[in-house]
């Protein structure tokens, strides 16, 4: 594999990781979001999320990396590319036992991550690669939807009193200690930014700061000054026990056999 | 309706859509929500997730007036109102064409 | 307008659902009708939300990724069910005060039930295609037979969930042909999950009338909510089944089960009634896990529920 291809694979990774890692956190949530008509809406956005996973996947799959089931369930976790961000657990406790899961959480990361998934698929509008530009166009109409559902509950949990706002501003902050991994590309970064296929890491930031404050601003909410080093460069494959975990549960039943028809 | 009757205090919305810019808008069901924008943002995917839409209405039920129960039955009509409508006018057809099958049998003749 | 006395009302409601005229939330109604009508309904809506949680547990774990999409997708309809449903039995209970919160509160403690099957486990992928197939393709049955009720309100969720259920018996028969087909391994489990269910999905219909009906059914057929016995659904339920599960090579762990040419009705083991009795009262074997989960899902987002009602009240 030449670089450029190495190049393409690490960042359809990235790509593909990231989308299905966080709609795997979202699924865990069905049945368990705090108003029924929310479960419903919620569901909708993870399954869009996955489904933009499996195209991601799909495309892999054609440039011969392997089938999307067996990339989306066989590797190992230091194969996967996700930020560390999309890992991190709704809560304590598991989705089936105790889930002491956090609602101003899930609000903060996945709007502040849809963001920077807006911000990213902007950038891949101009990509070289021309797969990626097509994609990126029709996956931006369902993110529409997300961002304007995940700004009406910022809106309604900065406005809902003190407690809901203190709850959110704490997870706002949660999620921005692992923002920083959003804005690598890993260690093929300039492999990828020279290729063509997306603008530069420092780029994406810029505009996604400028999204995200004002978007926290109009609810008189803030971003903090500084974001520290990740914990660990997810796009190195460096991850959480957590990651583990739900690879052992996504593949669980995949794994008894992945050589039959499921 | 007050505060103090909705112990909840979450309100009904009753949710409108629209298929096309040029079909009319049609009732799907009802939601529970705080407000209007809440309601908005719930309502596609609680009741419209295998259609395709152009628009959607929430409407807050209390601002629905509705007809009272014991009126409805004035809304029933007479059968006797064919005069408004296509039906009732079944006849031109057959007249149409006894005026042309007139006409073109003189114009044969004619020749 | 012209007074009318209980018995004229009760009358005038009588006749026009005998002649196929249906009720509305704010139409008269008797007082029993209504109280059936919550419970009925209210036990309904509950039961899509809690039969949402065995197969959520297989949610994440669906083994290829559209199988993922699919049953998350299948599972959101379930709580979409639930949501149409407990919208109609709270537009029935608003004129006595009580609210979606009354009905919750009510489950967690035990006096609203839900159906049998969803105190069942669901230890294995077959028991989600089980489900998928052979509890929903229950739930059709008699949710179809209601298409027809007295209470428009209830026919109209009805209609929108019968669409849907043909998208989740599909989802279930092809998981289950799946396995069907599938190796020895994938064999196993299916016929393992058939055999774990069935009992389940004898006790889902009710318990047979036994020559009398009982006089709740009595008075849903009378009032039209229902047109057929317990009995009745379940022998269409053989019917549409019990070929379909042999034709695939499984057996039922009922030796008995025969068609009776004669009788024109299927001869079965009756599954044990105690049992139901104790299943539905919150003695199942997932009973309590399923119900904490519900109620601490609940508890935890009361501060949610709170800011949303603070923002209402900020707004305006
Ligand atoms: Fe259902
Ligand atoms: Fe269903």
């Amino acid at each position: 594999m030449n670089t450029d291809q190495k190049a393409l694979q690490e960042l359809l990774f990235q790509l593909a990781d990231d989308d299905f890692i966080l709609a795997y956190r979202g699924s865990e949530w069905l049945g368990l979001a705090p108003h029924i008509e929310e479960d419903v809406a919620f569901s909708s956005m993870s399954q869009d999320t996955m489904g933009h996973a499996v195209m991601f996947y799909e495309m892999l799959e054609e440039l011969g990396a392997g089938t999307a089931d067996d990339l989306a369930q066989l590797r190992k976790p230091q194969d996967f590319r996700n930020a560390v961000l999309v890992e991190r657990p709704n809560g304590t406790g598991h989705y089936m036992e105790q889930p002491n899961y956090d609602w101003a959480y899930a609000v903060a990361r996945t709007y502040l991550y849809e963001l920077f998934k807006w911000v990213r698929l902007e950038a891949l509008m101009s990509s070289s690669y021309q797969p990626l530009v097509q994609i990126s166009r029709k996956m931006m109409t369902e993110l529409r939807y997300h961002l304007m559902h995940w700004q009406t509950w910022t809106k309604h949990l900065a406005g809902g009193g003190q407690e809901s706002r203190d709850r959110l501003q704490a997870a706002i902050a949660q999620v921005c200690q692992d923002i920083e991994g959003l804005f690598s590309f890993g260690p093929h970064a300039d492999a990828i930014v020279a290729a063509g296929l997306i603008a530069d890491a420092s780029t994406l930031k810029a505009r996604w700061l400028e999204k995200a404050s004002d978007a926290l601003a109009k609810n008189g909410l803030a971003l903090p000054d500084a974001f520290p080093a990740p914990s660990h460069d997810g796009r190195a494959g460096e991850h959480t026990e957590q990651l583990a975990d739900v690879l052992n549960t996504l593949s669980e039943v995949y794994r008894l056999d992945p050589a039959a028809a499921w | 309706m007050s505060e103090q009757a909705k112990p909840n205090g979450f309100d009904i919305y009753e949710v409108f859509s629209q298929r096309t810019p040029t079909s009319s808008f049609v009732h799907q069901f009802s939601l529970l929500a705080p407000n209007h924008e809440v309601a908005m943002s719930m309502a596609r995917e609680n009741f419209l997730r295998r259609d395709s839409v152009v628009n959607i209405w929430v409407v807050k039920r209390d601002d629905i007036y509705v007809c009272p129960p014991e009126e409805r039955e004035f809304l029933e009509r007479l059968d006797n109102k064919a005069y408004r409508e296509t039906k009732g006018y079944g006849d031109l057809q057959s007249k149409w064409r006894a005026h042309r099958e007139r006409y073109e049998a003189e114009h044969s003749n004619n020749q | 307008m012209i007074a009318q006395t209980h018995d004229e009302k009760l009358a005038a409601f009588l006749e026009k659902i005998d002649n196929g005229g249906k009720i509305e939330a704010d139409d008269w109604m008797p007082d029993d009708y209504r109280t059936q009508l919550i419970k009925l309904i209210s036990m309904h809506g509950m039961s899509e939300i809690m039969g949402a949680l065995p197969e959520k547990e297989w949610v994440p774990k669906a083994p290829t990724l559209r199988r993922k999409l699919a049953i998350m997708a299948k599972v959101q309809d379930e709580m979409g069910h639930g949501q149409l449903l407990l919208r109609v039995a709270e537009d029935l209970m608003a004129p006595l005060g009580k609210t979606r919160e009354d009905m919750l509160n009510d489950l967690f403690t035990g006096r609203l039930k839900f159906h049998n099957v969803f105190h069942m486990e669901a230890p294995t992928w077959a028991d989600a295609g089980v489900i998928g197939w052979l509890v929903d393709g229950a739930a059709i049955i008699t949710q179809t037979m209601s298409l027809d009720t007295s209470y428009a309100p209830y026919s109209r969720a009805l209609h929108r969930i019968c669409a849907e259920e043909k998208f989740h018996a599909q989802h279930g028969e092809s998981i289950v042909l799946a396995l069907a087909e599938g190796t020895e391994q994938q064999r196993r489990m299916l016929q393992d999950a058939v055999t774990r269910w069935w009992p389940a999905l004898l006790m889902f219909f009710g318990p047979p009338e036994g020559g009398k009906i009982s006089s709740n059914q009595q008075m849903n057929m009378r009032y039209k909510i229902r047109s057929q016995t317990n009995e009745e659904l379940r022998q269409v339920f053989f019917d549409k089944y019990v070929p379909r599960i042999f034709h695939l090579g499984l057996t039922l762990p009922d030796p008995t089960i025969r068609y009776d040419e004669a009788a024109g009705q299927w001869i079965y083991q009756q599954p044990d009634w105690d049992e139901f009795k104790q299943i539905v009262s919150g003695h199942g074997p997932r009973s309590v896990q399923r119900l904490d989960l519900r109620k601490l899902s609940y508890q935890q987002a009361q501060w949610v529920r709170d800011a949303l009602l603070n923002n209402t009240q900020q707004a305006i």
